[in-house]
């Protein structure tokens, strides 16, 4: 199908983008490849897509002493190939080169994932799970955990737009799992889990639960913790399953790793 | 009408096209490039495959007007390219393809992977192949014309067409001394402003079967049984309570009129008719479908509803939903999203109908848009999690 009728921007800095996002029926697009096919299925139906490629300083990124720092509009695959700087033990691209398909990748950004946030998409439950933090266009910095409203939903005010995303270095002793269940490789999952330990405590994300990630620490981070907690947000008993099968595998490469 | 600048096939192209036109489309219909072909149009089937800035890419959800200055090499345009000619050689040697419609992309995505991954094997290959669909050749062919390539030996090409472009460094002050964005806009006051919540107790069971998905809802009304039901007698009321509906006619009990939802950037406006249907001891159901007709989603449910005694003077409002969400809008709004908004709308109906029965207007439908729904949504999320009954 055709997408609806819409005007086009190209605005050259974020705070011009977000005079343009204040306009009613306008929609911010990175690489476009979710808002793509919702466009052509008119499941959105926008007035005004503000492209975001043509703003200089997004696909940068950076690192210190204590994290690294993506741009928002880094791809999935500049990531997957390493081309963008690594937290420890490549838990970034790891992600990256499961997201979609290669020629996704290629246009798919880690901000624009972000703020659609889809709860089936990789980097919500990742970087929740990574203790990482989006610095807003506003200056605002936010924790991936208050991040996510809910499904397709942010804390971002109306034309507020991630610029970059701050992951922490990993600990040197720590480990990372990370396991999702999809029908088909590239296809939307349906349970998805990732696991970070040093061995003493234990961060543990679920995700795909058509809400927000679900943090669990510690204690309830367990096979039988995702399960409840998949219960809890309203899964049926076999996608509950599901979730507590990816979390079991997520905190077993986690271990193995912290053990390493 | 929007002027964009493409190389296509090392050509500079100028055209003033409308925004909403996707690369495939300008491609096909505007330069008579035909060899990327259109499947499923929405980023799954892989036919329309080419190279954007050098790097394999769907051209059906890449608007020519947000590539504007990239430069874009079709099918058409690996005609001399030295490694296309090995796998079409290939592909012809291996049988890997029957009727040609994923061809151009197949081979697009093959080109990918005999560059970017010399020592993919077979599974490595039908992993990268994924976001390609074949109907006729179940693969097979393919994995063996691209392992054909790689063990003959890929020849060599320009370093220009492998793009490996380094990122820039962010500066240091990335995001300050940006103006703030506007101020709240009237979708987060919205968001913010007040919502009944009542103390109704909601309870959503999902049970799936033959694709339907069911939930139960029990609310507690602060009204005596008798009054309840005579007052759901009036199917006009009934209406009138279904949040974000717009009634065009009630008469004999069938309602006609519109529904419209929100999640994230999708919006649906179903239209429909649904029928209320009375049965015996105070229990009745509400049939109905419905139709968005701008993405020909289609929904259909029923609710079977009940109304109990409870303690002295209140009663119980048992509501039944099932619901069947068919088209593409189910893709995206999958199991659970769903469900909480359809519990959502039970429960605002009840809460309505208290409203409407103790003489209060029920909140009018505009405000009842999905910005305070999903504001709910969100609150008894948080309210399961913390294990409290919101």
């Amino acid at each position: 199908m055709k997408p609806v009728a819409f005007d086009i921007a190209a605005p050259a800095s974020l705070a011009e983008a977000a005079a343009l996002l204040a306009q009613p029926g306008a929609m911010a697009m990175a690489g476009g490849q979710s808002l793509g096919p919702m466009l052509n299925l008119r499941l959105a139906r926008p007035e005004l897509i503000v492209r975001l490629n043509a703003i200089p300083g997004l696909a940068g990124v950076a690192e210190d002493a204590d994290a690294v720092t993506i741009g928002a509009l880094v791809t999935h695959a500049a990531i997957a190939d390493g081309r963008a700087p690594d937290p420890g033990m490549g838990v970034l691209a790891r992600a990256a080169e499961g997201i979609a398909y290669r020629a996704v990748r290629n246009r798919g950004t880690i901000g624009g994932s972000l703020c659609h946030a889809d709860p089936a998409a990789d980097w919500p439950t990742v970087l929740t799970a990574l203790g990482a933090s989006v610095l807003t266009s506003s200056g605002r910095r936010i924790a991936m955990t208050d991040f996510i409203a809910g499904a397709f939903r942010t804390v971002l005010a109306r034309g507020e737009l991630v610029a970059s995303v701050r992951i922490p270095r990993l600990p040197a002793d720590a480990g990372w799992g990370y396991a999702k269940a999809c029908r088909k490789p590239g296809e939307f999952a349906h349970a998805m889990a990732a696991a970070l330990t040093d061995g003493a405590r234990t961060r543990l994300v679920i995700g795909a639960t058509g809400g927000k990630p679900v943090l669990l620490h510690d204690a309830d981070a367990t096979e039988q913790g995702a399960r409840d907690a998949a219960l809890a947000a309203g899964l049926d008993p076999v996608a509950a399953h599901i979730q507590s099968v990816m979390a079991r595998r997520a905190l077993q490469q986690a271990s193995e790793g912290a053990r390493a | 009408m929007s002027l964009v600048t493409l190389r296509v096939n090392g050509e500079d192209v100028r055209a003033d096209i409308p925004p909403r036109t996707h690369l495939a489309d300008f491609l096909r219909e505007h330069r008579l490039l035909t060899g990327t072909h259109l499947g499923c149009e929405h980023g799954v089937c892989g036919a329309c495959t080419l190279l954007i800035e050098g790097a394999p890419a769907r051209s059906c959800i890449a608007y020519a007007a947000a590539c504007d200055g990239a430069s874009v090499t079709t099918i058409e345009g690996l005609e001399h390219d030295p490694v296309m000619e090995a796998l079409r050689a290939a592909f012809t040697a291996e049988h890997a393809l029957q009727c040609g419609y994923c061809t151009p992309g197949m081979l697009v995505t093959a080109r990918d992977i005999v560059l970017r991954l010399p020592d993919a094997d077979a599974d490595r290959i039908r992993l990268e192949l994924a976001g390609n669909l074949c109907r006729c050749t179940g693969y097979a062919g393919i994995v063996r014309a691209i392992q054909r390539v790689l063990r003959e030996g890929v020849p060599a090409v320009p370093r220009t067409l492998t793009r490996l472009a380094p990122l820039g460094t962010l500066s240091r002050d990335e995001g300050e001394g940006l103006s703030p964005p506007p101020s709240p806009s009237p979708a987060s006051r919205e968001r913010e402003g007040p919502v009944a919540v009542g103390d109704g107790r909601v309870r959503a069971n999902e049970v799936r079967a033959g694709g339907n998905t069911e939930l139960t809802q029990t609310l507690r009304l602060s009204l005596p049984p008798d009054q309840v039901w005579a007052a759901l007698q009036d199917p006009a009321l009934i209406a009138s309570c279904i949040p974000g509906a717009a009634i065009a006619s009630v008469q004999d009990g069938r309602i006609e009129g519109t529904m419209e939802a929100a999640l994230g950037p999708m919006r649906a406006r179903f239209a429909g008719a649904a029928t209320v249907r009375y049965g015996t001891d105070r229990t009745g159901t509400i049939e109905g479908e419905g139709q968005d007709r701008a993405s020909a989603t289609r929904l259909s449910g029923s609710a079977r509803f009940a109304v109990l005694p409870d303690g002295a003077s209140g009663s119980v409002l048992e509501i039944v939903l099932a619901y069947i969400l068919r088209g593409p809008l189910a893709q995206f709004a999958r199991g659970a999203v769903v469900q909480d908004f359809a519990a959502e709308i039970a429960y605002l109906f009840a809460r309505n109908l208290e409203a409407r029965m103790q003489g209060r207007a029920a909140a009018p439908a505009a405000s009842l848009g999905l910005f305070a729904l999903l504001w709910r949504v969100l609150r008894r999320r948080l309210a399961r999690l913390l294990g409290r009954e919101p």
